[in-house]
C-alpha cells in the first residue's frame, strides 16, 4: 500500500509540473495548446537518450531535456504568433499528430513503438536516487522549484503583461507591450518545464515509448488544467490529483470490472470536462468570475 | 496504373471526409460552435447502423436508426451543452473544451458497450473487381459517389433556395437581421445541428461496411473534419468539402512517394502548412483572426 | 457524501488488515500482465481464462502447503501499459513469478522485472529476440524463428518466389521482417515489398495498391488484433487473391469469425487435443466444459505456465528453499516438467522446444494444412 502511494505521489509530482507548465500557456497567456504531450515526450526521449549514452546523472539529463524541449517549442511559437483562436488549436493539433508519427517512426532516436528500454537508475552527482522514496523527494523538489518560478514570474511584470495579453491582445499592444516577444517567451518557458517533467517521467518508468506522448496525453494534460482551474497556481495541481487518483478510486468499486476501468475513467473525465464548462467554467479552484 | 489506383482510393476516402467535414463546417459556420464532438456523432451513427443490421433490420431501416441517433446527439449537444454555456459566457475555448469532453465521454460509452475492437459487416458491395487492367474498383465506390452527389445537391438547394437555408447562412453574420425577418436564431441553430449531424451519417455507414468502425475513429474523424474546415477556409461548407476530398487524395497519393506509414501524417503537414502560409484556407473569408 | 467516505474507509481497512496479519502464512503470488484492454484484448481473455483454469486445477490438487493468489495487471496491449503494470506487480504486489504475453509488452516490462528479480514466463509473444532476453525471462511458447521454417517449407513446396510483407512497426513486426529477410533467399524466394503499418492505421487500400504493383505470389501479414483482421478483409476486398500467411496469432477466434479470412494460412505449435494422457485430458475436457469450444495453443501455454509454477514451488518446498526470483530461476533451468503436450525442458536461453505445423482457416474453423 505504501509503495503504491509513493508511486502515485511521484506521478502526481511529475504531472503536476507538466500541468503547471501548460497552465502558463493556457491559463496565463491564453495560448490554447493541444500539443503539450509532444514536448513532454521530447523531454522524456532526450533524457532517456542522455541517460543511456552519456550519463545517468539526473541533473545532466533533465537540463538537456528542458533545453531541447524549450528550443523545439519554437515550432509552437510560430503559429501562436500568426494565428489565434480555433486556428491555433487546429495548428497545435496538427503539430501533435505530426510529432506522434515522428516518435513512432524515428527508430534511431525514439526506438519506434518498441520504445527505449532499460533506462538506468537515476543518480545525482554520483548518489543513487532511484529508490522510490528518494525519487519521490526529487520529483517533489522539481515540482516545488517549478511552482516557485511560476509564482515569481506571474507576480512580476512578465505575469501582468501576459494577463493583459490574454484579456485583450490589442489593448496590450496599445500599451506598448511587445506581444511577439511575450508569447514566444511564455511558450519557451512552458516547454522548458514540461521537458523537466518528461525527464522525471523517463527515469521513473525506466521505459519510454510513443504511447505516453500522443494526442490523448495532451488532452489529459489539458483536462487536468481545465478541471482544476486554469490561471491559478493551485488549480492544475488539484486537477492532477483528481485525475490521477481516479483510477485508484475506481478500482475500489467492486461493480466495475477491472478491464473496464480505463473506459469508465475516460467517460468520467470527459463528462466532467463538459459539466464543468457548463456549470463552473473556471474549474474547481477557479475564481467565480471565470478564468478568462 | 498505380497512380490511378491510388487516386481512386483517395477519391473514395476523400468523398467520405468531404461529407463529414461539410457537416462540421455547416455547424461551425452557422453557430460558431467548434463542434469537435462531431467525431462522436460519426461513431455513434456507425455503431447504431451495425447494431441495427445485426438485429436483423433491413439496411434502409438501419440507416434510419443511425440518422435518428446522430441527429438526436447533435440536438442534445446544442440544447444541453452549448446553449447553457453561451448563455453565461461562451468563450471559444470553453465551448471547445465542453465539446471535446462530450466527445470523449461518448466514445468511452460506445467502447464500454461494444468493445474497443473494430466491427464490420461483410457485404458483397465492397468486393473490388478489375475494371481496367490493373485497376480495381469496388461497387461501393459508385454508391459513395452517388450518395455524395445527391446529398451535396440537396444541401446546396436547401441552403440557397429555402427561407430557412438562407437564414442558416445569415445566422453567424447577422443575428439581428434574422430577428427582424422573424426567424428564430435558436431554432436555426438547432437546424444547423440537425443538418450537420445528418451529414456525418453516410460516411459512417460506408466506413462501417468498407474498413470497419472502431471507437478510436472518433478522434480521427474529428481531426480530419477540423483539418478540412481549416484548409477549406473556416466558414465555407464548399471549401470544407473540397478540402476533405483533397485530404483524402493526399493521404493516398503520398504513398507513391513515401513509405506507407507516413500517409496519415501527410494530412497534418498540409494542415500545418495552410495555417502558417494561407490561414484563410482555400475559400475562406478574408481576415483570419 | 458521508456514506461514500465511510464506505471507502471500510474498504481501505479491509485491505489493510489482512496485510498486517498475513506475515505468517503468506500465500504464493502469481502475477499476470495480460492485454485485457486495447488491440489484443481478445488474446488477453484467452490467457486469463487458461490461467484461471490452471489455478483451479492446482487448488483442487492441494499439493502445495500454501495457496496461490492471483494478482492481475492489465498491460492494455501496449509497451507503456506493460512497464506500468510490471512495476506494480514487482514493487507493490511482490509477485516473484509473472506471466506475460506479447513481444512489445514483454520487452518493455523486462528491464523492470529483471531489476526487481522477478521471473517472467511468456506464453504468447513470439518475437525471436525474446530468447535470451534476460536470465529471468522464460518462454513456454515456440518463438517465430521456430515457426518460420514451417512457413518456408510450405512456400518452397508451392513454388512461392515473391513474397510481400505487411508488418506492424513494432518489435514483433520488425522481428518477423528480419526473419523473412534472412530466411527467404535460402528457399530461392525474396521479399518484393515491405510495407509498414502504423499501429493506428486502418485504411490499407493505398498500401494494397502498392502491393499489387509488386506482383507477389504470397502476402505475409505480421500484425495482430483488430488491425490484422482489417488487413485480411481489405486485401480480399481489393481483389488480392494470392495466398495470405501469418504467424500463430492467426489462431484467434476473431480471425475465424471473419468471412474474408477463408483460406488464410498460419503457423503454430503442434497441438493434439485428442491425446490420451491424463494432463491433456484434464485440460482439454475442463476447457471444453467451461468454454464450449476447443482450447487454443495460447490457452495450453498459460495453463502450462501455471503447472510449471506449481511444480517449481513444490520442489522448493521440498528442499526448504525460500521463493525468490533466483531460486525459481535455478529450479526451472535445471528440471524437467510434466506439462500438457508432454515432458518439457528449457534451453539455457530460456526457450522451449516444440514442433510447429501449418494451419488453414476453413469454413470458420482452423484445420491443419499439409
Amino acid at each position: 500500500m505504501i509503495a503504491y502511494l509513493v508511486n502515485l505521489a511521484t506521478l502526481i509530482a511529475i504531472f503536476g509540473i507538466a500541468a503547471t507548465s501548460l497552465n502558463l500557456l493556457i491559463g496565463y497567456a491564453g495560448i490554447f495548446s493541444i500539443a503539450h504531450a509532444m514536448f513532454f515526450g521530447i523531454g522524456a526521449y532526450v533524457a532517456a537518450q542522455v541517460a543511456l549514452t552519456v550519463s545517468p546523472d539526473f541533473l545532466v539529463a533533465a537540463l538537456a531535456a528542458a533545453v531541447v524541449a524549450g528550443a523545439l517549442s519554437l515550432c509552437l511559437a510560430l503559429p501562436a504568433l500568426r494565428v489565434r483562436g480555433e486556428y491555433f488549436v487546429a495548428a497545435s493539433l496538427g503539430l501533435q499528430m505530426m510529432a506522434s508519427t515522428i516518435f513512432a517512426e524515428a527508430h534511431s532516436l525514439t526506438g519506434g513503438v518498441g520504445g527505449l528500454v532499460g533506462i538506468p537508475p537515476a543518480r545525482i552527482l554520483g548518489f543513487d536516487v532511484a529508490s522510490p522514496d528518494a525519487f519521490l523527494v526529487l520529483a517533489l523538489a522539481c515540482l516545488a522549484v517549478t511552482l516557485a518560478v511560476v509564482r515569481t514570474l506571474m507576480r512580476g511584470s512578465f505575469g501582468r503583461s501576459l494577463m493583459a495579453l490574454r484579456d485583450s491582445e490589442s489593448a496590450a499592444e496599445a500599451f506598448g507591450k511587445d506581444v511577439r516577444a511575450l508569447k514566444t517567451l511564455v511558450v519557451v518557458v512552458g516547454c522548458f518545464f514540461v521537458g523537466i517533467a518528461g525527464a522525471l517521467f523517463a527515469f521513473h518508468m525506466a521505459f519510454v515509448n510513443v504511447e505516453s506522448f500522443t494526442l490523448e496525453q495532451s488532452v489529459v494534460l489539458m483536462a487536468m488544467v481545465i478541471i482544476g482551474g486554469a490561471g491559478t497556481l493551485t488549480g492544475p495541481l488539484v486537477g492532477v490529483i483528481a485525475l490521477l487518483s481516479l483510477p485508484a478510486a475506481l478500482s475500489f468499486l467492486p461493480f466495475i470490472p477491472a478491464t473496464e476501468i480505463g473506459t469508465v475513467q475516460q467517460f468520467i473525465y470527459g463528462a466532467l470536462m463538459t459539466a464543468l464548462m457548463i456549470f463552473r467554467p473556471s474549474g474547481i479552484v477557479g475564481l467565480s468570475r471565470g478564468a478568462r | 496504373m498505380l497512380l490511378t489506383q491510388l487516386a481512386v482510393a483517395g477519391i473514395q476516402t476523400g468523398m467520405l471526409y468531404a461529407l463529414t467535414a461539410a457537416g462540421f463546417a455547416l455547424i461551425f459556420g452557422a453557430t460558431r460552435v467548434f463542434h469537435v464532438a462531431h467525431g462522436a456523432t460519426f461513431i455513434l451513427a456507425g455503431y447504431a447502423f451495425l447494431e441495427a443490421v445485426q438485429l436483423g433490420l433491413h439496411w434502409s431501416l438501419a440507416s434510419g436508426v443511425a440518422l435518428l441517433l446522430a441527429v438526436a446527439f447533435g440536438l442534445f449537444m446544442d440544447a444541453l451543452v452549448y446553449r447553457p454555456i453561451q448563455k453565461h459566457e461562451g468563450s471559444f475555448f470553453t465551448v471547445f473544451v465542453a465539446s471535446f469532453g462530450a466527445g470523449i465521454a461518448m466514445q468511452a460509452l460506445i467502447q464500454f458497450f461494444f468493445g474497443g475492437g473494430f466491427a464490420t459487416i461483410s457485404v458483397p458491395l465492397t468486393r473490388a473487381a478489375e475494371v481496367l487492367p490493373g485497376l480495381y474498383i469496388a461497387p461501393v465506390f459508385w454508391v459513395a459517389l452517388a450518395v455524395v452527389v445527391v446529398v451535396f445537391a440537396a444541401v446546396s438547394l436547401f441552403l440557397e433556395r429555402t427561407h430557412a437555408g438562407l437564414g442558416l447562412r445569415a445566422l453567424s453574420e447577422n443575428p439581428e437581421l434574422l430577428r427582424a425577418y422573424g426567424l428564430s436564431a435558436r431554432r436555426l441553430s438547432a437546424l444547423a445541428f440537425v443538418l450537420g449531424s445528418a451529414l456525418a451519417v453516410p460516411g459512417a455507414i460506408l466506413t462501417t461496411v468498407t474498413t470497419g468502425i472502431q471507437p478510436a475513429d472518433s478522434a480521427h474523424v474529428m481531426l480530419v473534419s477540423l483539418a478540412a474546415t481549416v484548409v477549406g477556409g473556416i466558414g465555407s461548407i464548399r471549401g470544407a468539402a473540397l478540402a476533405g476530398l483533397f485530404l483524402g487524395l493526399v493521404e493516398n497519393l503520398v504513398v507513391s512517394v513515401v513509405d506507407t506509414q507516413w500517409s496519415q501524417a501527410a494530412s497534418f503537414v498540409v494542415l500545418f502548412a495552410f495555417i502558417l502560409f494561407r490561414p484563410n484556407g482555400l475559400m475562406g473569408r478574408a481576415g483570419a483572426r | 457524501m458521508i456514506t461514500r467516505r465511510s464506505m471507502l474507509a471500510g474498504i481501505l481497512a479491509s485491505t489493510a488488515l489482512p496485510a498486517a496479519l498475513r506475515a505468517e502464512n503468506e500465500p504464493y503470488v502469481l502475477g499476470t500482465l495480460f492485454p485485457m484492454t486495447g488491440l489484443l484484448s481478445e488474446l488477453g481473455s484467452i490467457y486469463a481464462n487458461a490461467t484461471a483454469l490452471g489455478l483451479e486445477h492446482v487448488a483442487a490438487d492441494r499439493r502445495l502447503a500454501r495457496p496461490i493468489v492471483l494478482k492481475a495487471q492489465d498491460s492494455q496491449s501496449t509497451p507503456q501499459g506493460g512497464a506500468v503494470g510490471m512495476s506494480k506487480l514487482a514493487n507493490v504486489d511482490r509477485a516473484p513469478y509473472v506471466l506475460v504475453g506479447l513481444t512489445g509488452v514483454a520487452k518493455a516490462a523486462e528491464p523492470i522485472a529483471t531489476r526487481a528479480k522477478v521471473l517472467m514466463v511468456n506464453g504468447g509473444g513470439v518475437g525471436p529476440d525474446l530468447a535470451g532476453l534476460s536470465p529471468y525471462f522464460w518462454n513456454i511458447i515456440p518463438l517465430a524463428n521456430q515457426e518460420l521454417p514451417t512457413a518456408f517449407d510450405w512456400m518452397k513446396r508451392n513454388a512461392i518466389k515473391r513474397v510481400a510483407l505487411i508488418y506492424l512497426d513494432d518489435p514483433l513486426g520488425n522481428a518477423l521482417r528480419k526473419g523473412l529477410q534472412e530466411g527467404l533467399p535460402a528457399i530461392g524466394a525474396s521479399l518484393v515489398g515491405e510495407f509498414s503499418a502504423a499501429p493506428s492505421a486502418q485504411q490499407f487500400s493505398a498500401m494494397i495498391a502498392k502491393i499489387r504493383e509488386a506482383r507477389p505470389d504470397l502476402v505475409y501479414v505480421a500484425s495482430y488484433g483488430t488491425q490484422q483482421t482489417q488487413i485480411f478483409k481489405q486485401l480480399r476486398d481489393n481483389g488480392m487473391t494470392q495466398p495470405i500467411m501469418t504467424y500463430s496469432v492467426g489462431g484467434t477466434p476473431s480471425v475465424a469469425a471473419l468471412p474474408e479470412s477463408e483460406g488464410i494460412l498460419f503457423t503454430s505449435q503442434v497441438a493434439d487435443w485428442d491425446a490420451a494422457d491424463p494432463l491433456t485430458r484434464r485440460f482439454v475436457d475442463g476447457w471444453r466444459a467451461r468454454y464450449k469450444d476447443n482450447p487454443s495453443t495460447y490457452a495450453q501455454n498459460y495453463y502450462n505456465a501455471v503447472l510449471l509454477y506449481t511444480q517449481v514451488l513444490e520442489r522448493l518446498e521440498k528442499e526448504g528453499k525460500p521463493v525468490t526470483g533466483d531460486t525459481l530461476r535455478e529450479a526451472i533451468g535445471s528440471g524437467t516438467f510434466d506439462l500438457v503436450g508432454g515432458k518439457a525442458r528449457f534451453s539455457a536461453t530460456g526457450a522451449i522446444d516444440m514442433p510447429t505445423q501449418l494451419n488453414r482457416v476453413q469454413n470458420g474453423k482452423f484445420e491443419k494444412a499439409s
